[in-house]
């Protein structure tokens, strides 16, 4: 008894006077928790955007060099089929396998190359790069005449400033090196020399960490920071998956030497379309092949060559 | 609760709007990402076009190698004074072609259909790199092996028709060798917020020409 009373005597507890709910914490609440749940809506919102987010199949896929080729040819109906979905093309996806007894050799003669930039595009145009924002393998340096200094080039240089006999204009590009620094980086190993010296990139397999591109002492190396857009009577419907395919977005990307083209025989698109045949292409084993007639007769220069690239692409001093 | 102090949670004037402003914001940002992106442009087919320096102006030019038009029939032959200067249908030719200043310097004189070689006989319009060797034989040697000059079609020419080769006139005008090309394609485009265009602290020395602080200018 003596404790009911003691109890009785004590204030009401805290508890008993905090059940009852106000209207305005009522409200500060609601509110609070709406304003929450909506800000974390908000902020997760980019996971909509299902592009970003992979299907299984492109989960599970393996790398290239473990495919078999029923594996390459579901991957590749897979990725005609997205490509027709995102863009509205019809394109072939193929894989040609490196010649034997081949080793790619690029000679830019800068003597005649006059900077029209003609190149530029005709790869763009050939390899389905992204348009905006515009990636360009390749880029070409207006340099002061009298030396190879790269710091006072120019790599933007307008049309009214190109053809200008006072300065000479080198164009850079992947220079499938033959020790590239560009695939002892890779984590994953996305990217690795093939058999005739291209280097290569499976985009499926990139995950698109840009140390490639730190690496590479010529900055060959281009990253889609944003989803290829290119327009679907651009787009080339010849595609080889390591070459010129659309690139998904997040993975790198570079010249290949248009191995859909040069594997068959062809010259690259760049070679093509150089209205003053200042580049030269070729198989460097083969003793009857201009290129090796070019290096053993011309003065040659190799760009960055104290950095021990060995690259496959020379720049000649040549009429 | 109903004492004279501060109203109960009263940070909320601060965190509620400070909440609302932050998903209105990342609601904005969601917005603008799913608007339709605009058409890109195509690129031009003249900028990839397989043509030479020449290219543009040959094809509007119909009389090139087809010389027997006129000269089928007899045409009279110059006096010697007048072998340098371009008459009737050739009057508005310039030769500037170094110091090659007479015609028949390349025409054969008594058979306008075809050039002239150095002892006088005939060289067929079809194979103008004949006559160009003539004075330009160290560029002949090099336009054979394939350092100069352009030619397209398979790297490892096996048969006939794999290789296109283009011969001299197909570049050079021989009237007016220097090149004249002028499909130029446009710089290539990037966001402005990328292309630093001045020094940001303003100039340090005479290195800031090409460096800014100490990091060399650079813009992508």
């Amino acid at each position: 008894m003596a404790d009911r009373e003691y109890f009785d005597s004590l204030p009401p507890f805290e508890s008993e006077a905090q059940t009852e709910l106000s209207r305005r914490d009522f409200i500060t609440g609601t509110s609070l928790a709406i304003t929450s749940v909506v800000a974390t809506g908000a902020a997760l919102s980019p996971l909509l955007n299902a592009r970003e987010v992979p299907t299984k199949d492109e989960l599970l896929q393996k790398h290239y060099k473990q495919l078999t080729t029923e594996d390459k040819k579901t991957i590749f109906a897979r990725l005609e089929t997205e490509v027709k979905n995102d863009y509205g093309a019809d394109v072939k996806i193929r894989d040609p396998q490196p010649l034997d007894g081949v080793e790619y050799a690029y000679i830019l003669n800068i003597g005649r190359c006059i900077g029209c930039r003609k190149c530029v595009y005709a790869c763009m145009k050939e390899n389905n790069t992204s348009r905006d924002p515009q990636i360009q393998y390749i880029r070409v340096l207006k340099l002061n005449q009298g030396s190879v200094d790269l710091e006072t080039s120019s790599h933007d240089y307008p049309e009214n400033e190109a053809a200008d006999p006072n300065y000479y204009y080198m164009p850079v590009q992947c220079h499938q090196c033959r020790k590239p620094p560009c695939i002892k980086v890779c984590p994953v190993k996305a990217t690795w020399m093939e058999k005739d010296g291209v280097v290569v990139v499976d985009h499926n397999w990139c995950i698109g960490c840009r140390y490639c591109e730190a690496a590479c002492p010529y900055h060959a190396r281009r990253f889609n920071f944003s989803k290829t857009t290119i327009a679907p009577e651009d787009i080339n419907p010849d595609m080889g998956y390591l070459s010129n395919r659309i690139r998904p977005l997040g993975t790198m990307e570079k010249c290949t030497f248009c191995l859909h083209r040069t594997r068959e025989g062809k010259y690259p698109a760049c070679h093509d379309a150089c209205p003053t045949g200042a580049r030269k292409f070729g198989n460097l084993r083969d003793p009857e092949s201009e290129v090796r007639k070019i290096l053993e007769r011309e003065r040659v220069y190799v760009l960055k060559q104290e950095i021990g690239t060995l690259p496959r692409f020379y720049y000649v001093f040549a009429k | 609760m109903m004492t004279h102090e501060k109203p109960a949670l009263w940070w909320l004037f601060f965190f509620v709007p400070a909440i609302l402003a932050l998903s209105l914001f990342l609601f904005y940002h969601t917005l603008q990402s799913k608007s339709a992106p605009k058409e890109p442009k195509l690129i031009n087919a003249k900028f990839y076009k397989v043509e030479t320096a020449r290219g543009q102006t040959l094809e509007n030019k119909s009389i090139v190698g087809n010389c027997h038009l006129c000269h089928a029939y007899w045409v009279a032959i110059p006096k010697t004074n007048q072998t340098s200067i371009p008459r009737f249908a050739h009057a508005g030719i310039q030769l500037k072609h170094g110091e090659n200043g007479r015609c028949y310097n390349c025409h054969q004189i008594t058979d306008r259909n075809n050039y002239v070689a150095d002892d006088g006989s005939d060289i067929m319009v079809q194979l103008p790199e004949k006559l160009c060797a003539r004075c330009h034989g160290l560029i002949y040697k090099d336009w054979q092996l394939g350092t100069h000059g352009k030619w397209t079609g398979m790297w490892q020419a096996q048969k006939n028709g794999d290789r296109k080769t283009y011969t001299c006139t197909q570049c050079h005008d021989p009237h007016d060798p220097k090149f004249k090309y002028n499909t130029i394609a446009p710089a290539p485009v990037w966001p402005p917020k990328y292309i630093r265009t001045k020094l940001e602290h303003g100039p340090v020395g005479p290195a800031s020409q090409y460096l800014i602080e100490d990091e060399p200018k650079e813009i992508f």
